[in-house]
């Protein structure tokens, strides 16, 4: 008997005794069904000989075993050879997707049906799974292990408590000494509790958002046409929407100072099923054992979920919309393989800012106040445009309905409090939030709370993913003035100065009490990863002045105190407008966090943006999005992390003629193969990688725009609408375009390796000729085993990007102007151009992952270098990669960048040296033309320690690729990646 | 002896030598021979083969291009290459896939030399830092390091020198001293004999040439700062630390930065056949530099 008809054999066996299983024994049977009937659906095993070939068909509570695909399958999983279908039966369910990723597994059909499928293994499996799961934690123990005893390690020193002092700041009016040396955490005790609950706290699955959303939608329909009194989709959002603020629990956190919570769990994490929410059915059951961010679930939301939620949303998602309106394009298809590139808007579109300074201003009724006046002077006969108008005004009508409901439960547990100061800081409270319900805020604590109150709203709309909070500290100083004017001694000055810092504190925390959902595959993928609400501070105003202010400072202190991953700080400096000591105090947050702010260079962002066509105040109000992108605050639709493209798979293709090797199939068009001799100079090899570029391009931005359809259909958002320029007078949502600026931004991953690969192939090949492209073809077959001498000519004599070397950067210059001219010649769904960046997220090293050895001399499965960090072997001199990164042009840039400096400052240094060597790093980048760079502050030494001892680090900071992540939330692969990473100071550098 | 001296390396970023972020380039050639030289490859004036056997990846390209047949391929790590049958004609250089065999010691001239160290001039601007002369001894070719000083300076970079302090004075102030601004002297062995014993030359000459450069500090010349390494057993002595001390209080210099010993040079003495003469193989313990440093009472200590 052949191997293949073997597994055919045993795989029959295998799913009939699953299928005797899940329908004989009631326990198991009861699965088959939701609260609309059993689950009907079938699914397809097979592998790519087609050797083995079975249906398991779920009808009617019957579960059946037939042989071959049937036609009508929903779901069919073709898997590499028999071998990994044996592996699949063996692996636990966070795994089947990681199959995917791999290129071990491909699927064809609706991906919900995969998970529920997985969902149903893993029950009738499940005692063998929890074993599994066992061994997969303690490998992962192991595996970390190995790589903390490949190198030496140190334990962590007590952080300093040193700190610079700055008086008279610039634009420091109200508090004294700048860095507010005289607080520390220790007189924070509600912070330091709220911190300790952030970090003890498993994070937990809510249900609360997707099932108040189903109810609603299930009671009164969801296509209009097809279900019985179904509106239009943008009024069917708002009436949703309005439903579940009215609804939705209102809970006031243990001693916080700001009401509501975005979920009903400490630390929740958002289910978003009309997103990519049925992605995590699969693990349903496993979920608290899994080796990497376990979550706890409760057996009630797994009911839920399960019964109620997910079989009303298996066709309503973004992905499965697309795949069935244009058939499963091949530009999804090539998206569902990871290797070549990732679309976000399968989980949001959201990566915006929404205009606080309008709902500063106006507060929510004024808003709607304005939203009703341009109504009422709307003609009947602009049905679209009354439509939408009339959704803004449902959906903040429910707005202010959450915050009504705040302050009377901020009343009912004042009423209920003992404890006198709990109580006055509760009736506090129920002031502020009756105040902020509809009027406009007048003191900080308003602000922050109507603010706070509209974030959690936003989220129960947009997935919390990227979504960010803006120019805070310009926006809040106004509110710090006007209680501060108030006031008439010093004594009351400093007592409010302690209360603000607290007010703030407690917006930090409420912001991290959220997470978002992240199914195995994206522990992976986008790993450590938090919702990155990014917040900026400094710059220049819409003036041209400084922005910098007490607020910058004072948000600074917050920073500096919690050190928490989200929200994700980032700071501009002007070179022109801002002082010397706001950069100081910037590098000085940024040594004491280890990771954060991230600083970007503030004339060269705007000088990025400037072609985008934007009026030249706004350019200046622009603010970070989810990583570094920039976004113009209240104005913009960016959707700035609309894809992650790798840069890499085109380069692949253009070696082996247009096939992706691991995904082994012909992808792109046919432009000769390296082995084959058919390049005769090096500008045919470019124009290879050009055409093979262009192809790819084309296709991500065509499913992009299908997806953005999609949002249009399934999910438009009244309530963003509301609070950005353009849908308050023209009546079109922002998923349609509404927005005063639509663009769609890329982030680009992998510059480095490309440049260097095509170094070496212009260098080694057609310059000097010291190896031919069939020998080099032959030594990434064979990941340079074999090939040593042509392995360290590479790594050691071609004068690689970051370098120095002139050749090497007008390469990088080349190349970044190819991909932005590519995209930028693109037009997305909602109109307006797609800008480029050069950030990776940690998706580096996930399509490192997946991708052969390179010419760059890279070895197989090595993650990339981060956005766009020259390699580390490009130089030992960190002036090198400062100037060549600085020295590209930002025109090309215009969706910003991530360039990753580890800077581990020497003991003799002290801290002062230390922040003063950082500035002049950072103020020197700048000058020379950088964007944007990113400090980590610690040692490699160090990051195996905590490897080993993880349980010693849990707040140990990083940041990834524009994002911060705690340490020991992150894969093995990725803490290789960081542990690796070049290392400058401590008397390394050369 | 050539009238330009050779570069061992110009290392592009330090924060080591000096203020702020620092270019430091390191000229070949000494006149002392300490039996600690933490910087073997730029003791001797002339260029040497260097093989440094954790970057071989064992092409042996190189070993039919030897004519007196000094790389063994039959011989592992570092004893691949015999530095006594070596004639340094470099020719197996160009054919090592990997740089494990490299040429320590190449030409420049002062104006390459700016060149290369002024594409960082925004980073010394911004961080008060600049450009050192080290070594080896940078001073034993004075003409060569005027020249190079001067260069540097008028491209508006701050110069430093570091100097193990024997060289004749006449020439120093008249060719180098217009051109610096910090010197960094070297104070190892206070007692002449063990200095001969140890350097392999009397120290006379080094502690006049400090009496007179601390002079000059107080008469507006360059600002002088001592240096002294700490070698266990040889320079830690609390004996030749108090002699120091005293020498310092004589010239009235104001600090001293001490340099604690660091084993890990050992390798560079292999890479180019020469032997570490002195075999400590361990870090010194902070409560060991904490007794050097209490020696210097009324002077500031760095580092």
């Amino acid at each position: 008997m052949a191997p293949s008809s073997l597994t055919d054999a045993s795989t029959a066996v295998a799913l009939r005794l699953l299928a005797v299983t899940l329908q004989r024994l009631p326990s198991k049977r009861r699965w088959l069904r939701g609260v609309d009937g059993w689950i009907d659906f079938s699914i397809a095993l097979t592998t790519e000989d087609g050797g083995v070939a079975h249906t398991v068909r779920f009808e009617g509570g019957k579960v059946r075993v037939q042989r071959g695909v049937a036609r009508d399958v929903d779901t069919k999983l073709i898997f590499r050879d028999p071998s990994v279908l044996r592996a699949l039966l063996k692996l636990p369910p966070n795994e089947v997707l990681n199959l995917l990723m791999r290129g071990d597994l491909r699927s064809e059909g609706n991906l919900s049906y995969l998970s529920l499928f997985e969902l149903l293994l893993s029950l009738a499996l499940g005692w063998r799974y929890k074993g599994l799961l066992a061994q997969a934690r303690v490998d992962a123990r192991l595996g970390r292990e190995q790589v903390a005893a490949s190198g030496p390690t140190q334990q962590r020193a007590a952080p300093t408590r040193e700190r610079l002092t700055a008086e008279g700041a610039a634009g420091v009016r109200w508090l004294g000494e700048a860095h507010l040396g005289r607080y520390s955490l220790d007189d924070f005790p509600r912070l330091r509790e709220g911190l300790e609950r952030h970090f003890t706290t498993q994070p937990e699955l809510c249900a609360e958002r997707p099932l108040l959303l189903t109810r609603w939608l299930r009671a009164n329909g969801f296509e209009a046409g097809l279900d019985a009194g179904a509106c239009s989709p943008v009024l069917r959002q708002a009436r949703a929407l309005a439903y579940l603020l009215r609804e939705k629990q209102p809970i006031i956190g243990k001693g916080d100072l700001l009401a509501g919570t975005t979920t009903t769990r400490e630390v929740g994490v958002v289910l978003y099923p009309d997103a990519h929410g049925t992605l995590i059915w699969g693990e349903l059951l496993t979920l608290s054992d899994r080796p990497l961010n376990p979550y706890r679930v409760s057996e009630e939301t797994i009911a839920t979920l399960h019964g109620e939620v997910f079989p009303f949303w298996i066709h309503r998602n973004f992905r499965e919309w697309v795949r069935e309106r244009y058939a499963a394009p091949l530009c999804q298809q090539l998206d569902e393989r990871f290797a070549v590139y990732f679309c976000w808007k399968t989980v949001a579109l959201s990566h915006t800012i929404p205009d606080f300074p309008l709902l500063l201003r106006k507060g929510v009724g004024g808003i709607l106040a304005e939203i009703e006046g341009e109504l009422a002077q709307t003609p009947a006969e602009q049905e679209g445009k009354r439509e939408t108008l009339s959704a803004m005004v449902e959906v903040l009508r429910g707005l202010t309905a959450l915050g009504r409901r705040l302050a009377a439960e901020a009343q009912r547990s004042a009423e209920q409090e003992s404890d006198p100061q709990r109580r006055g800081e509760l009736s506090e409270m129920a002031e502020v939030c009756a105040r902020v319900a509809e009027q406009a805020p007048r003191t900080l604590h308003e602000a922050l709370q109507v603010m706070w109150t509209t974030w959690i709203a936003l989220h129960m709309e947009n997935t919390n993913a990227g979504l960010s909070l803006g120019r805070l500290d310009l926006w809040l100083q106004p509110f710090l003035d006007a209680d501060m004017a108030k006031l008439g001694s010093a004594q009351e000055r400093e007592a409010y100065l302690r209360r603000a810092i607290d007010l703030v504190g407690c917006f930090y925390l409420r912001c991290a009490d959220h997470l978002p959902l992240v199914p195995d595959i994206g522990n992976h993928l986008f790993g450590g990863s938090s919702s990155d609400q990014a917040i900026t501070l400094g710059g220049v105003g819409r003036d041209g002045q400084s922005a910098v202010s007490d607020m910058s400072y004072l948000l600074l202190k917050v920073t500096e105190m919690l050190k928490l991953r989200d929200p994700n700080v980032n700071a501009r400096f002007s070179v022109e407008k801002n002082d010397a000591a706001f950069l100081r105090r910037l590098c000085e947050v940024n040594l004491v966090t280890c990771a954060t702010p991230s600083i970007h260079g503030d004339e060269n962002v705007m000088r990025a943006i400037g072609g985008l066509g934007l009026e030249p105040d706004d350019v200046r109000d622009w603010a970070a999005t989810g990583c570094v992108e920039p976004t113009i605050s209240g104005r913009h639709m960016g959707h700035t992390g609309s894809m992650m493209f790798s840069l890499v798979a085109p380069l692949e293709m253009a070696l082996y003629d247009g096939r992706h090797p691991l995904l082994r199939a012909q992808v792109g068009p046919r432009t000769g193969s390296a082995a084959g001799g058919d390049f005769a100079t090096f500008e045919e090899f470019y124009a290879a990688y050009c055409a093979q570029l262009s192809f790819l391009v084309d296709q991500a931005t065509e499913y992009n725009h299908m997806l953005g359809e999609a949002h249009a259909v399934l999910r438009p958002t009244p309530l963003l609408s509301a609070l950005i320029e353009g849908p308050r007078s023209s009546g079109r949502d922002v998923t349609v375009g509404g927005a005063r600026y639509n663009t769609s931004g890329v982030a680009c991953i992998g510059l480095a390796d490309v440049v260097d690969s095509l170094q070496t192939i212009r260098t080694l090949v057609f310059t000097e000729k010291t190896a031919s492209f069939d020998q080099l073809a032959q030594a990434l077959a064979a990941d340079f085993v074999g090939h040593e001498a042509l392995h360290a000519r590479i790594l050691r004599k071609v004068p690689k990007y970051g370098s120095g070397d002139e050749a090497a950067l007008d390469l990088a210059r080349r190349v970044t102007a190819l991909v932005h001219g590519l995209f930028a010649q693109k037009r997305s769904y909602r109109g307006g151009p797609y800008t480029t960046g050069f950030w990776s997220m940690s998706n580096h090293v996930a399509f490192g992952g997946l991708t052969g050895a390179l010419p760059s001399g890279r070895r197989a499965a090595k993650a990339f270098t981060p956005g766009l960090t020259p390699s580390p072997m490009a130089s030992p001199n960190l002036l090198d990669n400062l100037r060549d990164v600085a020295a590209l042009d930002p025109a090309n840039l215009d969706n910003n960048v991530a360039f990753n400096v580890k800077y581990v400052p020497s003991a003799r240094d002290g801290h002062a040296r230390s922040v003063d060597t950082m500035a002049a790093y950072a103020k020197t980048y700048f000058e020379l033309g950088g964007l944007q760079m990113q400090l980590n502050v610690v040692s490699s030494a160090v990051l195996r320690d905590a490897m080993a001892r993880p349980e010693d680090y849990r707040d140990l900071l990083v940041r990834i690729s524009g994002y911060n992540a705690y340490f020991v939330t992150l894969s093995r692969e990725m803490q290789v990646e960081l542990v690796e990473r070049a290392e400058y100071g401590a008397g390394l550098g050369g | 002896m050539t009238a330009s001296p050779l570069v061992v390396e110009i290392k592009g970023h330090s924060l080591d030598d000096g203020p702020g972020i620092r270019s430091v380039v390191f000229l070949k050639g000494c006149p002392l021979h300490c039996s600690w030289c933490h910087n073997p490859e730029a003791a001797r004036a002339q260029p040497e083969l260097s093989f440094d056997a954790a970057l071989c990846v064992r092409s042996l390209d190189c070993v039919a291009s030897c004519v007196p047949e000094a790389l063994d391929p039959g011989r592992a790590g570092a004893a691949f290459v015999d530095h006594e049958r070596c004639t340094r004609c470099f020719d197996c250089v160009p054919r090592c896939p990997s740089g494990a065999l490299s040429i320590v010691g190449r030409a420049m001239t002062p104006a390459e030399i700016t060149d290369a160290i002024a594409r960082y001039q925004p980073f010394f601007a911004n961080s008060g830092g600049g450009a050192t002369l080290s070594g080896g001894e940078p001073l034993l070719f004075m003409p060569f390091a005027g020249e190079l000083l001067r260069r540097l300076r008028e491209r508006g970079i701050h110069t430093l020198v570091e100097t193990c302090g024997l060289w004749s004075l006449e020439r120093y102030l008249e060719l180098v001293e217009p051109h610096v601004d910090q010197l960094y002297f070297d104070l190892k062995l206070a007692d002449p004999a063990a200095h001969a014993l140890h350097c392999g030359v009397s120290n006379a000459p080094i502690l006049e040439n400090f009496r007179a450069v601390c002079q000059r500090a107080r008469d507006g010349g360059p600002p002088v700062l001592a240096r002294v390494p700490l070698v266990p057993g040889l320079t830690d002595t609390q004996d030749n630390l108090h002699a120091i001390a005293e020498l310092l209080r004589r010239c009235g210099a104001p600090r001293v930065e001490l340099m604690p010993y660091n084993p890990t040079y050992e390798s560079k003495a292999q890479k180019i056949g020469a032997k570490a003469r002195l075999a400590s193989s361990r870090f010194m313990a902070p409560a060991e530099i904490e007794r050097c440093r209490a020696v210097f009472v009324g002077i500031e200590v760095v580092g």
